[in-house]
């Protein structure tokens, strides 16, 4: 046994140095060449984890808030095995094991914080053993638009009660992730006040209508984002369960956002050193799980205010002193969220959109007129839209639609002249938003032009 | 005054369609014909003898059931309506629910509104893909483009198809056909959304439109320049481009 596991360990390091070398970033080859050889070697290496295997799965935000508790349980001392952005299918999160392990198949840690796909949880909690699982949200991913959520959600049910002992953290203000809790014995919620609740905006990507309990309709008394707000059903007693931890309204103040988080009576202030709703509720779900593993609030308060976003989570770069951001963007609340940031950014900009259609962003790219772009139409001070990509002309169709003067609107195919096009460009800021396989190819052509900001100075303004 | 009937938003606001709509009435807009847009959902009243485009979107399954039973109950209305020249675009799971029935991998059949002649039955494999189609509006041939995602195969009866599969499945993957059409009914399974991209479609349907209220029905040219480019990305990617 303990040479099949050395075996599988050694095989797929050497697999892990020739994807490096082929210049592959975040591949699962190692994971998919040691399972080939050893199907239990991701058990046996977790079951050598000190403390514990956190598993962070939901549509958005999976990257930032396993990067957060990540972060958060270094900074406390502890030592931590993290998996690589989109990586989070088996063969990924067993890769993440076996960069870690020693060539005897041993690994010294405390903590595994896993991100794991929605659809691949059911296998990776059953071979990993989770402690504690965090649930950020559910939406329709481009991928998976016919009723697959649904199916999705039951597995992910059907996983939860047939181990009742996991310790959750949920969203309370997303209804498919608040109903988990009756599957488990213990769960702590996150969730924004109500008083910052607005006016529903992006109201036409909303996801859940229906109780998942018995089918009646939902009744919204605010909004946060999408389905994501103050619900109750109007047929049984389902509604949004009172946060463990909450947040109140979030103050944007240049490149921070600051917070007050409530947790048992007490308030700390948390200063993000990034921008964005979404951000804040993955911010919050790494503090609450911080405090159901007794972190110690002000050390987990420090260092989310040190978080540096993974790429293509609202990345901040300077190009000749104008701010640039960079955002990922795959499905509408995701691409809504995006848009909201747009605004938040006061003065004038320049706006690129870079759409894919290859298979990790989704053949289909319909989704993109379940975006609300019309809320574009009347602003005067985006001064350009680029769109670039396989499917930028489609994107410029959208714009036309929404309301956007085609003036205002270029098409270029070649994703170099399209940067080239927008840092030129006479706004004041720049926003780059890309799909998935975009994202790495219009990063590496920024990084040429520009600095990164030092946005963790920024935190302490 | 023309009235676009968008059938049920709030039950099927998740597949793009909704550009459908928003394409009918942007290319009124730019004309300068005045249009506006009725929303009707479960139970809501409509006439559709006073309205002039209906749309009619796909779901999931819950929510196909939901507006089967509606529509049901409104099929002699609708009926009347299509009879007398109404203009209507009903794709995937709409187009669907206007057939006869559709039966499922198990043997199921669910009961459609019967209102146009063919039948739908469940495939074992999903036809997915980028699609195009040559269909004749007008006397004139045109090319359109979109993306399709059905599991339903769709057999025609006694009726014509919408168009000819130049690549991709269409109706059932075996015919060459794709959709339907019967008097101002179009039936399709182009998703992408089908109008903003095609605008031959979108100006003919509006065309057709104002022609039932007795206007001339013809249109002024637009500049579809971006909606030619992204046609054109999928002609070639299909090898049929120029
Ligand atoms: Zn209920």
């Amino acid at each position: 046994m303990r040479l099949r596991l050395c075996a599988a360990t050694l095989a797929g390091k050497v697999a892990a140095r020739l994807a490096r070398l082929c210049g592959r970033r975040g591949s699962s080859l190692p994971g998919v060449v040691a399972l080939r050889l050893y199907p239990g070697v991701l058990a046996r290496l977790v079951s050598q984890v000190r403390t514990g295997v956190i598993i962070v799965t939901g549509t958005n935000g999976k990257t930032t808030t396993s990067n957060m508790i990540a972060r958060m349980l270094a900074s406390a001392g502890f030592r931590v095995i993290n998996n690589r952005e989109g990586a989070n299918l088996i063969t990924g999160v067993t890769a993440a094991f076996v960069r870690a392990a020693d060539l005897f198949g041993r690994i010294h840690c405390d903590y595994a914080v896993l991100e794991v796909d929605e659809a691949s949880f059911p296998r990776v909690a059953a071979q990993t053993n989770p402690r504690l699982v965090v649930v950020t949200n559910f939406f329709r991913d481009q991928l998976d638009r016919y009723g697959e959520l649904d199916t999705t959600i039951s597995f992910i049910r059907r996983t939860l009660a047939e181990r009742p002992h996991i310790s959750l953290v949920l969203n309370a203000d997303d209804p498919l992730v608040a109903q988990l809790a009756r599957y488990v014995r213990n769960t702590k919620f996150y969730g924004l006040a109500p008083r910052s609740a607005g006016a529903p905006r992006g109201a036409t990507s909303r996801e859940a209508r229906f109780c998942p309990f018995c089918g009646h309709s939902l009744e919204y008394t605010g909004y946060h984002y999408s389905q994501l707000g103050i619900y109750q059903c109007t047929g049984c007693g389902f509604a949004r369960p009172r946060p463990d931890v909450e947040a109140a309204a979030a103050a944007v103040a240049g490149q921070v956002m600051r917070s007050r988080v409530r947790w048992e009576e007490k308030v700390i202030s948390v200063v993000l050193p990034t921008q964005g709703v979404y951000n804040l509720y993955n911010a919050l779900a790494a503090f609450t799980t911080g405090m159901v593993l007794g972190i110690d609030p002000a050390t987990a308060a420090a260092s989310l205010g040190h978080y540096t976003p993974a790429t293509g989570r609202l990345e901040g770069f300077l190009y000749r002193g104008k701010p640039v951001y960079l955002n990922l963007v795959k499905n509408p609340a995701g691409f809504n969220e995006s848009l909201n940031l747009l605004f938040a950014g006061r003065g004038t900009g320049d706006v690129f959109i870079a759409i894919n259609d290859n298979d990790a962003d989704g053949h289909d790219i319909s989704w993109l007129w379940d975006v609300d772009f019309e809320v574009l139409a009347g602003v005067k001070d985006k001064l350009s839209f680029v769109c670039s990509g396989k499917r930028g002309a489609e994107m410029a169709v959208r714009l036309k639609y929404a309301g956007v003067p085609p003036r205002k609107i270029t098409v270029v195919d070649n994703l170099r002249a399209a940067i080239d096009c927008t840092l030129n460009g006479r706004g004041g800021a720049a926003y780059f938003l890309a799909t998935y396989t975009a994202l790495w190819p219009v990063e590496k052509l920024l990084r040429r032009r520009v600095t990164r900001t030092a946005l963790e100075n920024a935190a302490d303004v | 005054m023309l009235t676009v009937c968008h059938l049920y938003p709030d039950l099927l606001n998740l597949y793009g369609d909704r550009g459908n709509i928003i394409a009918f009435v942007r290319r009124c807009q730019w004309r300068g014909i005045p249009v506006r847009v009725r929303e009707v959902g479960i139970g809501e009243p409509v006439d559709f003898g006073a309205v002039d485009f209906v749309f009619l979107g796909g779901g999931s399954d819950r929510e196909q059931t939901l507006m089967a039973e509606d529509l049901l109950r409104r099929k002699d209305e609708l009926q009347a309506a299509i009879e007398d020249g109404l203009v209507m675009l009903a794709i995937c799971g709409g187009y669907q629910l206007l057939g006869r029935y559709y039966r499922t991998l198990q043997g199921e059949t669910i009961p459609g509104l019967g209102l146009l002649d063919f039948y739908t039955r469940a495939g074992e494999k999903r036809l997915i893909g980028d699609i195009a189609v040559e269909a004749e509006l007008g006397g004139r041939t045109v090319r359109l483009v979109g993306f399709e995602n059905h599991a339903g195969q769709t057999f025609l009866g006694n009726i014509r198809p919408f168009g000819r599969v130049l690549a991709g499945y269409g109706n059932n993957g075996q015919d060459g056909t794709e959709g339907a059409r019967y008097k101002n009914v179009f039936c399709s399974y182009l998703h992408g959304p089908i109008l903003p991209k095609n605008t031959a479609l979108t100006d003919y349907l509006i065309g057709r439109a104002l022609a039932r209220r007795g206007q001339d029905g013809i249109l002024c040219p637009l500049d579809d320049t971006f909606e030619e480019r992204a046609c054109a990305v999928i002609l070639r990617r299909l090898r049929l481009g120029r």
